[in-house]
């Protein structure tokens, strides 16, 4: 039994006592999702380790939103709890988000979709640009920022910015949604578990990947369309570290 | 002030595949050959290792192994009428970086083409009459034979122990292999991989309808292998990590495990990486190449090589960039059909059907790169083409090549992308689903070509290489016809579920991974109007310059390009043995 009670994370209860000093709005998602993870929660879930990137604004709505698109199910804990919102926090605040490997010189001009992305922001700063334009469609809609939505109600909006049914003038949400927070996600289920998503395998056991070493020389043969017996039991890189 | 260096015989540009070849056949005869490439070499790093070899995020999501695009990308407009707009992250093609170049990360697929590609005009005029080719298809005969390739194809199958099953020895049709094929001297030097249960459930159908299956072509070692230069492969694992990645057992044939160690016990040979080339130094009125420039990558410095031959290996842009660059070759223009360099600029046509199985077992995560089943009756010109308005076709197969779960997960159509439905989903079908493909080939057309790009600069301050390219009519209703093929295949397989069947249509969409073969822009042929190297690959401006690789080919058919592009280096390799001894136009 550890000296600090579990169920009263410092970061939780730091986050509370900001939201009453301040009557911070923004925070509240961020306290509520972190009370629904501690309360009840199984143990197999992403331990938090901090946000390198995200400040308490962004993470309330990062967090929302892996949990509207990644509830809590038969197949899953929610998005949370699976390590996506850390997934982003990492992604967005290393290499990729300071736009490793993109050609960012200009001049600039906006071209048809298949030309991909023509834009002078990093996968980072566009974030950022996308989250706040999502968050003022959702005042818009609702009085509320992104995180406070019924997650009908988000569910509703992410839909519709999927389908580039809204836009602002700043930015095309369909864009930002579709070139950069979707792979995210996918990206958060599936890799490795290292880079803190896909935490204990869940989304491989789902699938039945059986993930690594992966020597199948001898398995090609033997279980050439017969269920394979290791696809519920996945390796990944730190099993072999 | 850049530095002139001590010359040196023969430089080569680029140290992928074709450099590799090349440098074989010459410091087998103690020619002195350097090879400028811009990346590092791989064989210790953690691409090479395992666990972080099996990291799909790293190689394959972030393109750990490929060009930087933030360094040099291209740029594209669909048509000449149009702007043109840099390709910030490309994802349809994928050149690599370091030693062993993009073929280090290729999944093996080892094809020789159609015995009358070489002479595809050829065959399409005295088959259906001269009018039948349309005035705006340059499609050319390349100068070369089948029966003059097929020694270094022979060659090529068994310095990289390519795998599969003769259709074709020597005239003699072989039953389980591709009737289609050309002539063979040998069977190939090992036996076919195993086939994948994707494959299984194709070849029965293809078979139902009367068609001849059988395993594609690959450069993955059914065993364990010793190649005739003493250069080992280990045996395939099957692990699903092949294309996008290195393989970690040395069991695909590739330049850093086959080629590139043995070179560098040579006494004639050198590598210098992290040796970024920015042109190559031009003589006009002689008409010679007198060496390159490059970059030190290390230090920053600028030298000049000079070379007494110089040979372009680098991957099919860079090839055309370099000439372009420094003006080698009078550029092609579009209007007035005449110039030469960046013509017969071809991609490939991909198109597929998804088919999913409730009650079949696919386990595509048990697969290698080159684990395919193939059909070749609706290939380039494998079938009768009266009356169907458009030329050329495709390979027809089915293949798991891995599982890797960020990208391989075909979930039926209507499908949400998040949530409980969309986890079902995925769940379901991920070990029951596979996909019907055809590998289209793409004929060149006067609109598809390659030229600078004046308005955008890479790192180096230099111009980019611009594409003009789409997918026109005649590939457009070539490969709506060969899916309605992969339909009427994948509806005898009665699957649970079937995707659409749709033929690729307009616009090239840079964000979506299609093929990396790219083809053309230094086109081949016996007409300097025509073409920009001899059959040789010898440039008709300069006589010590030679151009190797995809960018010498004047069409692109319907099989991955590694096959005869190695087979026309090592054939390069004997010419320029020749050539040294007595320099002269070959």
């Amino acid at each position: 039994m550890s000296i600090e009670d579990p169920g009263k994370s410092p970061r939780r209860e730091f986050l509370k006592q900001a939201a009453a000093l301040a009557g911070a709005a923004a925070v509240a998602g961020t306290v509520a999702a972190v009370e629904s993870r501690a309360a009840g929660a199984p143990a197999e879930t992403a331990p938090f380790e901090g946000y390198e990137f995200f400040g308490p604004d962004e993470a309330a709505f990062v967090e929302a939103l892996v949990n509207v698109m990644c509830p809590a199910d038969q197949y899953t804990p929610n998005g949370v709890d699976c390590g996506l919102a850390t997934f982003f926090d990492r992604q967005l605040g290393g290499a990729f988000g300071q736009g490793k490997g993109r050609y960012l010189r200009g001049p600039w001009n906006q071209g048809p979709p298949e030309m991909g992305l023509q834009s002078p922001l990093t996968p980072a700063q566009f974030f950022k640009v996308g989250l706040n334009a999502a968050n003022e469609v959702s005042m818009q809609r609702h009085s509320k920022p992104f995180e406070q939505l019924s997650p009908a109600q988000a569910n509703l909006l992410l839909h519709d910015i999927q389908d580039e049914h809204v836009n602002t003038d700043s930015v095309s949400l369909g864009s930002w949604f579709n070139s950069l927070v979707y792979p995210l996600f996918v990206q958060a289920c599936f890799s490795d578990p290292m880079y803190g998503g896909n935490y204990n395998k869940v989304f491989w056991k789902m699938l039945g990947y059986p993930g690594l070493p992966a020597t199948h020389a001898l398995d090609m043969v033997q279980y050439r369309g017969k269920p394979y017996p290791q696809a519920g039991n996945p390796k990944s890189i730190l099993d072999f570290s | 002030m850049a530095k002139t260096l001590p010359k040196r015989s023969v430089v080569i540009v680029g140290g992928g595949l074709t450099a590799g070849l090349v440098a074989r056949q010459l410091t087998a005869q103690n020619i002195d050959v350097l090879v400028l490439e811009r990346g590092v070499d791989h064989r210790h790093g953690a691409e090479s290792r395992l666990p972080t070899q099996r990291d799909e995020l790293r190689w394959s999501t972030r393109q750990g192994l490929m060009q930087d695009w933030s360094v040099q990308p291209y740029s594209l407009r669909h048509n000449r009428r149009d702007p043109s707009y840099p390709i910030r992250w490309m994802s349809a093609f994928l050149p690599g970086e370091g030693m062993g170049g993009a073929a280090n990360h290729w999944n093996g697929q080892s094809w020789r083409w159609s015995e009358y590609d070489p002479a595809i005009r050829t065959r399409y005029e005295s088959r259906y009459g001269k009018a039948f080719i349309p005035a705006n298809m340059p499609l050319r005969d390349w100068g070369v034979s089948y029966a003059q390739m097929e020694p270094y194809h022979d060659l090529f199958e068994k310095l990289f122990g390519v795998a599969g099953q003769a259709g074709n020895l020597r005239g003699t049709i072989q039953p389980g292999g591709n009737p289609f094929e050309g002539p063979r001297s040998n069977e190939y030097p090992q036996k076919p991989l195993e086939i994948t249960e994707a494959g299984s459930i194709f070849k029965s159908a293809a078979q139902s309808l009367g068609f001849k299956p059988f395993p594609g072509p690959a450069a993955n070692s059914t065993g364990a292998y010793t190649n005739p230069d003493g250069q080992k492969l280990g045996q395939c694992q099957y692990c699903g990590h092949c294309e996008r990645f290195i393989c970690e057992a040395q069991a695909k044939g590739t330049p850093e495990v086959l080629l590139y160690p043995m070179l560098l016990q040579r006494k004639s040979f050198e590598i210098r990486l992290r040796a970024h080339v920015l042109g190559v130094n031009y003589d006009a009125q002689a008409k010679r190449a007198t060496g390159v420039r490059y970059v030190d990558l290390v230090t920053g410095k600028e030298y000049v090589q000079p070379a007494d031959v110089v040979v372009l290996g680098a991957f099919t842009m860079t090839n055309t960039r370099l000439l372009l660059l420094d003006g080698i070759g009078k550029p092609y223009d579009p209007g007035t059909q005449t110039g030469v360099v960046g013509r017969n600029f071809c991609y490939q046509t991909l198109s597929g059907v998804d088919v999913f199985f409730k009650d079949r077992w696919i386990n595509p995560f048990l697969a290698s790169g080159g684990t395919t089943t193939v059909i070749d009756e609706f290939n380039n010109d494998n079938f009768d083409h009266s009356g169907l308005g458009f030329l050329g076709g495709g390979s027809i197969g089915a293949s798991v090549t891995n599982g890797r779960p960020i990208a391989s997960r075909a979930v039926p159509a209507g499908t949400p992308r998040w949530g409980t439905e969309w986890k079902a989903a995925n769940a379901a079908w991920y070990a029951h689903a596979f996909n019907v493909w055809a590998q289209g080939s793409c004929y060149p057309d006067r609109e598809n070509f390659l030229d600078l790009d004046h308005a955008y600069t890479d790192a180096y301050g230099q111009p980019l290489l611009r594409m003009t390219f789409d997918f026109r009519d005649n590939e457009v209703k070539m490969s709506h016809w060969v899916t309605q093929k992969i339909g009427a295949i994948a509806k005898a397989m009665r699957p649970d579920i079937m995707g659409s069947v749709e033929g690729l249509k307009p616009s090239f969409d840079t964000r979506v991974y299609q093929t990396t073969h790219v083809t053309g822009g230094t086109p081949m042929g016996a007409d300097p109007a025509h073409s920009v190297v001899s059959p040789h690959l010898q440039h008709w401006d300069a006589q010590n310059l030679f151009v190797v690789g995809a960018s010498v080919y004047p069409h692109n058919s319907g099989f991955n390009p590694t096959g005869p592009l190695a087979a026309l280096a090592l054939r390069l390799g004997d010419d320029l043995i020749s050539y040294a001894k007595r320099p002269r136009m070959l």
